[in-house]
């Protein structure tokens, strides 16, 4: 299996065009690409514009896909953010294509967002009377597909949900990436794109923290007051718990974001107790501990050698069953509010998959103006961050090692 | 994103702009020009709008959205009334969340990332409607 790289001579106002003619109806491009030099020669500098040079490469096309499930919408939230930092570059909506994609492309990662799968529009899901959380509202049968396509190094054309207008717009092209994202509702949902997941995570936060959460997200908008914030949770809650919530036992690591025990009574939501739940046994994945692998420990690093103002900061690690497995779970509540803290912190974890000391504590200060970069949501998926690009790695050295045996038929 | 503002007592106004990086969100400077024995006093104030659109697009894009929330907060509140755990109800208030995402979703770009999505829309297009330079 060949992937093909296209290199011009020219500098990036090339006249050079490549077509890829046949598509099935599932959006898929052929391998064979034809390449011909265009006729105009539109060049402000007057340069010429000389042939083009496509250099076929047999490169490593297996893609590595993530799942990402998360109710926070796509592609723009704050994970995928600190993701894509953690492999370098930032993730950009494609270029000239349509302003309303939610597709984030950088050097090394494509965010793909589920809603693009709907096979309802806005309208279509009021006649059928289905939420966007309904799983008939969306086309499994495509998403598999084209996640499988995309795996094997085959570019797909993707639709594209419009969150504003509500409408499916024209498809864009997604070349495969060297780590690709698939992040939404349902990654976990349908077996078939399950078993296509390198690793899969779950954002679950407690009602007590996403009622907090949306208050500050709608409490400045015209129109929305504490009961219609409240009214929306509640009535997504009944399709949320039966078809989204379930998908958090096939998470390889769950991320659960819950209210402080630190502060009594506190509904701000603003001090949190994020817990990291690592399942036990995955290929190419090893879970971070806290001093001693497997045991049990309690740590308040606040004390002689370190300060904090109040709340303070408190972890826990050790293992435990969720859904029937065996996991690790790594906790930490309160918040960060020094720099010191932060990398006193990074120091005493242990299998973190940092290239150097001090690169979660970097990551962090990188985001500090992201929501959560002074307590465990930001942390925990920094960590993850770097726990995918071990992971990654990984199967780029086993695919290196035996080509023939990492290539599926 | 600043733009400098040149007021003089005649009335006279230009724009010029700046670069796009301003720190601090607002800079006065009082000078006072003479010129043929009149004193005009003139002031140069530098507004820095860091956090607002910059393409007209965008800016129609979230009156939309703020009134499509209003909108459809009010449409689920008469759906509801009825009753409260039906599929209809259950639809509208759907319809609320995803717009109010989608809001958020436009306020972060432009407040955090500071990039106006219309961005390389417009740096190929900059002749259309909604390319314009939203001036306020």
């Amino acid at each position: 299996m060949a992937a093909c790289a296209v290199y011009t001579s020219q500098s990036l106002n090339s006249t050079c065009s490549i077509s890829t003619p046949t598509k099935t109806h599932l959006g898929f491009h052929q391998k064979q690409v034809v390449f011909y030099s265009a006729s105009k020669r539109t060049s402000k500098r007057g340069s010429s514009s000389g042939p083009c040079v496509i250099t076929c490469s047999a490169g490593d096309s297996q893609t590595v896909v993530i799942g990402l499930a998360a109710d926070s919408g796509c592609g723009k939230s704050t994970f995928m953010r600190r993701l894509t930092s953690v492999f370098g570059g930032a993730a950009e909506p494609p270029k000239g294509g349509n302003p309303d994609s939610n597709t984030l492309i950088s050097d090394m990662t494509t965010v793909i967002c589920l809603d693009d799968y709907h096979s309802l529009d806005r309208t279509g899901r009021k006649e059928k009377g289905v939420t966007a959380l309904d799983p008939r509202a969306n086309d499994f049968d495509l998403m598999y597909e084209q996640v499988k396509a995309l795996k094997s190094g085959i570019a797909v054309d993707k639709p594209i949900y419009n969150h504003v207008t509500g409408l499916l717009d024209p498809p864009e092209l997604i070349k495969p990436p060297k780590i690709l994202v698939i992040e939404g509702l349902h990654p976990m949902f349908d077996e078939r794109v399950r078993d296509l997941l390198d690793f899969s995570i779950y954002l679950d936060i407690s009602n007590e923290v996403k009622f907090a959460w949306k208050i500050q997200r709608d409490m400045a908008e015209r129109g929305h007051s504490l009961e219609s914030i409240k009214a929306s949770i509640d009535a997504r809650k009944p399709d949320f718990d039966a078809y989204i919530d379930p998908q958090k036992q096939y998470a390889d690591a769950v991320i659960e974001v819950l209210p402080t025990q630190l502060i009594p009574d506190d509904n701000e939501g603003k001090v949190l107790r994020v817990r990291l739940i690592m399942k036990e046994g995955v290929k190419h994945f090893s879970p971070v501990y806290l001093f001693d692998e497997g045991s049990s420990i309690s740590w308040i690093p606040c004390g002689r050698k370190l300060t904090c103002s109040y709340p303070g900061i408190k972890f826990s690690y050790g293992p435990d069953t969720y859904f029937g497995h065996e996991v690790s779970v790594l906790e930490m509540d309160g918040q960060f509010d020094r720099l010191d803290e932060l990398i006193y912190v990074e120091s005493h974890l242990s299998n973190i998959s940092t290239k150097f000391y001090g690169e979660i504590t970097q990551q962090m200060l990188k985001h500090a103006d992201f929501p959560g970069s002074n307590n465990g949501t930001g942390l925990f998926q920094t960590i993850v961050g770097l726990k995918i690009r071990d992971l990654y790695e990984q199967i780029s050295a086993s695919k290196t090692a035996t080509p023939l045996e990492a290539t599926k038929a | 994103m600043a733009s400098l503002t040149f007021h003089s007592l005649t009335g006279t106004v230009e724009k010029i702009p700046t670069s796009s990086f301003c720190s601090n969100p607002r800079i006065s400077a009082t000078f006072h020009c003479k010129n043929k024995g009149e004193k005009r006093v003139s002031r140069m104030t530098l507004k820095a709008m860091g956090g607002a659109a910059k393409y007209k697009g965008t800016q129609m894009r979230e009156k939309q959205l703020t009134e499509m929330i209003e909108k459809k907060v009010t449409e689920a509140k008469e759906v509801c009334k009825g009753d409260e755990t039906s599929d209809e109800c259950k639809v509208a208030w759907d319809e609320v969340e995803e717009i109010s995402q989608a809001k958020a979703d436009l306020r972060i770009k432009l407040e955090i990332e500071k990039k106006d999505p219309l961005e390389s829309f417009c740096q190929e297009n900059p002749e259309t409607e909604e390319c314009r330079i939203y001036e306020d």
